[in-house]
C-alpha cells in the first residue's frame, strides 16, 4: 500500500523557472528546479502534495494583455502566497523539477505568466497529504474537471511506474474544448469516446474526455460519462478506486457516484488559504465519520489537500 | 560586537531573551512553527485563543485577502482547555521563550475558568485576555468596547489568575482606546497587548454578498500597521508610560523596521502575526534585524529605544 505521504521537513526554498509555456488561452505550464535541500525535500513528493509560491514581487504583464475581466483584479496587491499542486516531479542529479498546471482566474496566476527562465520564486512546501493507494486495486479512475488535471497526471505516473498491476483509466472534463487544458488541438485527436490524451498516454494511460457543450468527446458532464462508463463496467466495486480532482460540484457528485457503487474515492479539496501549514485555521472542511451526524472540520492544509470522500460533508 | 546589545527585555516582571512574539491565532500551538524556525528562540510565543469547550469555528470562506491585508473570521476554533492541557502544553513547557495562553469566552465565567485552569501550569508565564475578537456573536468585542466589562472581566480573571502575569489585548476600533487600556490596567492589567484586528467587509459585487461566510471579518496586515504605531504611541502617553506597564505592539509587522517603529512608539515587546503566513520563519529576522540596528545606532540597551519618539517640535502654534 501506497503511504498517506506525510512530507519530509518542508521549508522556504528558492526555486528557478525552467519554462513557463502558455498552453491554451488561459492555461500554462510552468516547469521549476530546485536544487540542494529543495531538490531533496521534493524529490519524493507524492500526487496531490501542494507548494505555496510567493508571486507578490512578481511583474504584471503588459496593461493591453490583460483579458477585460481581470483589468479590475489586476490593481491589487498580492499579500498572501498562493497554493499550488503539481503536474509532474522529476529529478536528474542533485536536481529536482516541478511541473504546474495553472490557470488564470485572478492577480497571483496574472503575474505568475511573466515569470521567465532563470528567475526565482520562493516556494514553501511540500505540504499537505496526497492520493494513497488502499490494498487489494485491481483498477484505478482518475476522475479530472478543467485544473483538475494536474495532480492526477502525475499520480498516473506514479501509479503505472509503482503498481503495474493497477489499470489506470483517466477522464478529463470541462466546460468546451476550448477549456481542456491540455496542450494539443482536440481537433488533431478522434472526437470519439476511447482516444488518448498525450498527457495520459505517455505513462500508457488511456483516457476519455467530457465537455459540457460537446465540443469535445463525450457530451455532457465528467460525471456523467463516468457513470455510464461505470454503468457498464464489470469491474465496478471494491476492487475499483477513484480519484478525483476539480469543482467542489464536481467532486460532490464523483463521490455520491462511488458511494453508490460501493467504491473507494479519494478528492482534492480547494479552500482559500493564507499559510498552507496549519497556522491560521483558514481552511476548513467540513467532515464527518461513518454512522454519526456530528460534523467537524479537518484543515484542507493540513489533514487534506485529498480526502476521504465518504469523510467530506459537501 | 552585536554582544555588546542588549535586547533583552523586563516585561510586567518576566526577562525576555528579545522583544519578539509571534501573535495569538497566526501560529498554532508552537509545534507547526518548528520547521520554520526555533520557537525558543524568540522572546515569548503567545497559542491562539482557548475557551473552556472545544469550538469548530466559523463556515468557510474564513479568510479574503484584501490590499496589504487580510480578513479573518476564523471563529476562535480551537481544542478546548482539556485537550489544550492534555496535549499541547507538554511540548509548550520545552520552549525556553515564555509562553502566553490566550485565554477567550462567551461570559465572564467562562474566561474565569480557563484561567482558574492555566493559573496552576508551570509551563505559561502569562495570560493574554481576548477581549477583542471581532469574530464571535456573543461576548468578544463587546467586552473589548464597554469599559465597564473590560473592568468586570479583567478583575475576575485577576482574582485567579495567580502569578500569572496577565495581560489584556484591546480592540482598535472604540472611541478612546486610552479609557479602555486605563480601565484594563485598574482592574489589574499587567501588560497591555495591541491592536486586535479591525471589524471588515469585502462584497463579491457579482453576487452582492460579502465574500466571508461570516459576512465581517477582522482586518490584519501591513495595512492596519500606522494605525496601530499611532495606537501604541497614544496608549502609550496617555496610560502607560507613568505607570511603567508594558505594551506589546502589534498589528502589520513583517520588517524589522516595523517593529522599531512600535518600540519608538512606546511598545515594550512587539507581536508578529499576518506575516508568519508568508514567511513563518520571519520572526527569527526581525529579531537579528533589531540587534543590527541597535549597533549601528549605538543603542546598547534596547531599553534606551522604547518610547524615544521625539517629542513634537511645532506643538500647539
Ligand atoms: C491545494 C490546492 C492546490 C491547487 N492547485 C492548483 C493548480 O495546480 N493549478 C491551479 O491553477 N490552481 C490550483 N489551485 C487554485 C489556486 O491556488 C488559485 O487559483 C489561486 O490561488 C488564485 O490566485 P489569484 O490571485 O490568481 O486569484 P484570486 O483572486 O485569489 O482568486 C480568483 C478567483 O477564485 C476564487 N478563489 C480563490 N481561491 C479559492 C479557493 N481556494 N476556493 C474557491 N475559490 C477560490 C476567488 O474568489 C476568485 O473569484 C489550488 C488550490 C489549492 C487549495
Ligand atoms: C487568521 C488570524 C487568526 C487570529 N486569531 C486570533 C485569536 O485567536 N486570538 C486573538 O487574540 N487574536 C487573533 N488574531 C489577531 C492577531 O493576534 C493580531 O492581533 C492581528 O492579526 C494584528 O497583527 P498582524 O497584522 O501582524 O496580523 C488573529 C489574526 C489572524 C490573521
Ligand atoms: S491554510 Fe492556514 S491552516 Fe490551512
Amino acid at each position: 500500500m501506497l503511504e498517506k505521504s506525510s512530507a519530509v521537513k518542508r521549508g522556504v526554498f528558492s526555486a528557478t523557472v525552467c519554462s513557463n509555456k502558455q498552453i491554451r488561452e488561459r492555461f500554462y505550464r510552468l516547469v521549476l528546479e530546485f536544487s540542494g535541500a529543495g531538490a531533496e525535500a521534493f524529490a519524493k513528493i507524492g500526487a496531490g502534495q501542494f507548494a505555496q509560491l510567493d508571486l507578490s514581487d512578481t511583474a504584471l504583464p503588459p496593461v493591453e494583455t490583460i483579458p477585460d475581466d481581470l483589468a479590475d483584479v489586476a490593481e491589487r496587491k498580492i499579500l498572501l502566497r498562493r497554493p499550488f499542486s503539481f503536474a509532474d516531479v522529476t529529478t536528474k542529479g542533485n536536481k529536482t523539477s516541478v511541473d504546474i498546471l495553472y490557470c488564470v482566474v485572478g492577480p497571483a496566476t496574472l503575474r505568475m505568466t511573466t515569470l521567465s527562465a532563470r528567475e526565482s520564486v520562493s516556494v514553501l512546501g511540500p505540504l499537505g497529504n496526497g492520493f494513497w493507494v488502499p490494498d487489494g486495486k485491481k483498477t484505478a479512475l482518475l476522475v479530472s474537471g478543467g485544473m483538475g488535471t494536474g495532480p492526477l497526471q502525475h499520480l498516473a505516473k506514479i501509479l503505472t511506474a509503482d503498481f503495474p498491476d493497477i489499470n489506470v483509466i483517466a477522464f478529463a472534463g470541462a466546460r468546451s474544448a476550448e477549456a481542456l487544458p491540455f496542450e494539443r488541438q482536440l481537433d488533431e485527436i478522434s472526437q470519439q469516446l476511447g482516444f488518448s490524451l498525450p498527457e495520459f498516454a505517455k505513462y500508457g494511460v488511456e483516457s476519455l474526455v467530457a465537455t459540457d457543450d460537446g465540443s469535445a468527446g463525450f457530451a455532457g458532464p465528467v460525471t456523467d460519462c463516468i457513470s455510464e462508463w461505470l454503468g457498464s463496467s464489470k469491474s465496478a466495486g471494491k476492487s475499483m478506486v477513484i480519484y478525483s480532482c476539480g469543482p467542489e460540484a464536481m467532486l460532490a457528485r464523483v463521490a455520491e457516484i462511488a458511494r453508490e457503487k460501493n467504491i473507494d474515492c479519494q478528492v482534492s479539496m480547494e479552500r482559500r488559504m493564507a499559510c498552507g501549514i496549519s497556522l491560521c485555521q483558514s481552511c476548513a472542511v467540513e467532515c464527518k465519520t461513518a454512522g454519526s451526524n456530528d460534523t467537524f472540520y479537518k484543515l484542507c492544509c493540513e489533514d487534506g489537500p485529498v480526502f476521504d470522500s465518504a469523510e467530506v460533508v459537501f | 560586537m552585536s554582544e555588546e546589545v542588549d535586547i533583552s527585555v523586563e516585561f510586567a516582571g518576566i526577562r525576555l531573551a528579545n522583544p519578539v512574539f509571534t501573535a495569538s491565532g497566526t501560529s498554532g500551538y508552537a509545534d507547526e512553527l518548528s520547521d520554520f524556525m526555533d520557537v525558543s528562540s524568540l522572546g515569548g510565543f503567545i497559542t491562539k485563543s482557548i475557551t473552556v469547550n472545544p469550538r469548530k469555528g466559523n463556515a468557510t470562506p474564513r479568510i479574503v485577502e484584501t490590499d496589504s491585508g487580510m480578513l479573518n473570521a476564523i471563529g476562535w476554533a480551537n481544542i478546548g482547555l482539556d485537550a489544550f492541557i492534555e496535549e499541547k502544553l507538554a511540548a509548550l513547557e520545552k520552549l525556553s521563550c515564555a509562553v502566553f495562553v490566550n485565554i477567550a469566552g462567551e461570559t465572564i465565567n467562562e474566561y474565569v475558568a480557563v484561567a482558574e485552569r492555566l493559573a496552576g501550569e508551570r509551563a505559561i508565564a502569562g495570560l493574554e485576555l481576548n477581549i477583542s475578537c471581532p469574530n464571535v456573536e456573543v461576548g468578544g468585542i463587546s467586552f473589548g468596547t464597554d469599559p465597564e466589562q473590560v473592568a468586570e472581566v479583567t478583575s475576575a480573571v485577576k482574582k485567579v489568575a495567580g502569578d500569572k502575569v496577565l495581560m489584556v489585548k484591546l480592540a482598535p476600533a472604540v472611541t478612546n482606546v486610552s479609557v479602555i487600556a486605563q480601565v484594563a490596567v485598574d482592574s489589574g492589567a499587567d501588560a497591555l497587548s495591541l491592536i486586535n484586528t479591525f471589524t471588515a467587509m469585502v462584497i463579491d459585487i457579482e453576487t452582492r454578498k460579502p465574500i466571508l461566510a461570516n459576512r465581517t471579518g477582522g482586518l490584519s496586515g501591513p495595512a492596519i500597521k500606522p494605525i496601530a504605531v499611532y495606537l501604541v504611541n497614544k496608549v502609550y502617553n496617555e496610560v502607560t508610560k507613568s505607570l511603567g506597564i508594558p505594551i506589546l505592539g502589534m498589528g502589520g509587522i513583517r520588517t524589522a523596521s516595523d517593529a522599531i517603529e512600535f518600540i519608538i512608539a512606546g511598545a515594550s515587546a512587539v507581536a508578529v502575526g499576518t506575516a508568519s503566513f508568508i514567511d513563518p520563519g520571519c520572526s527569527v529576522k526581525i529579531i537579528d534585524g533589531i540587534k543590527e540596528y541597535c549597533v549601528s545606532n549605538n543603542i546598547s540597551n534596547i531599553k534606551e529605544l522604547v518610547g524615544s519618539l521625539e517629542a513634537e517640535q511645532n506643538a500647539a502654534n
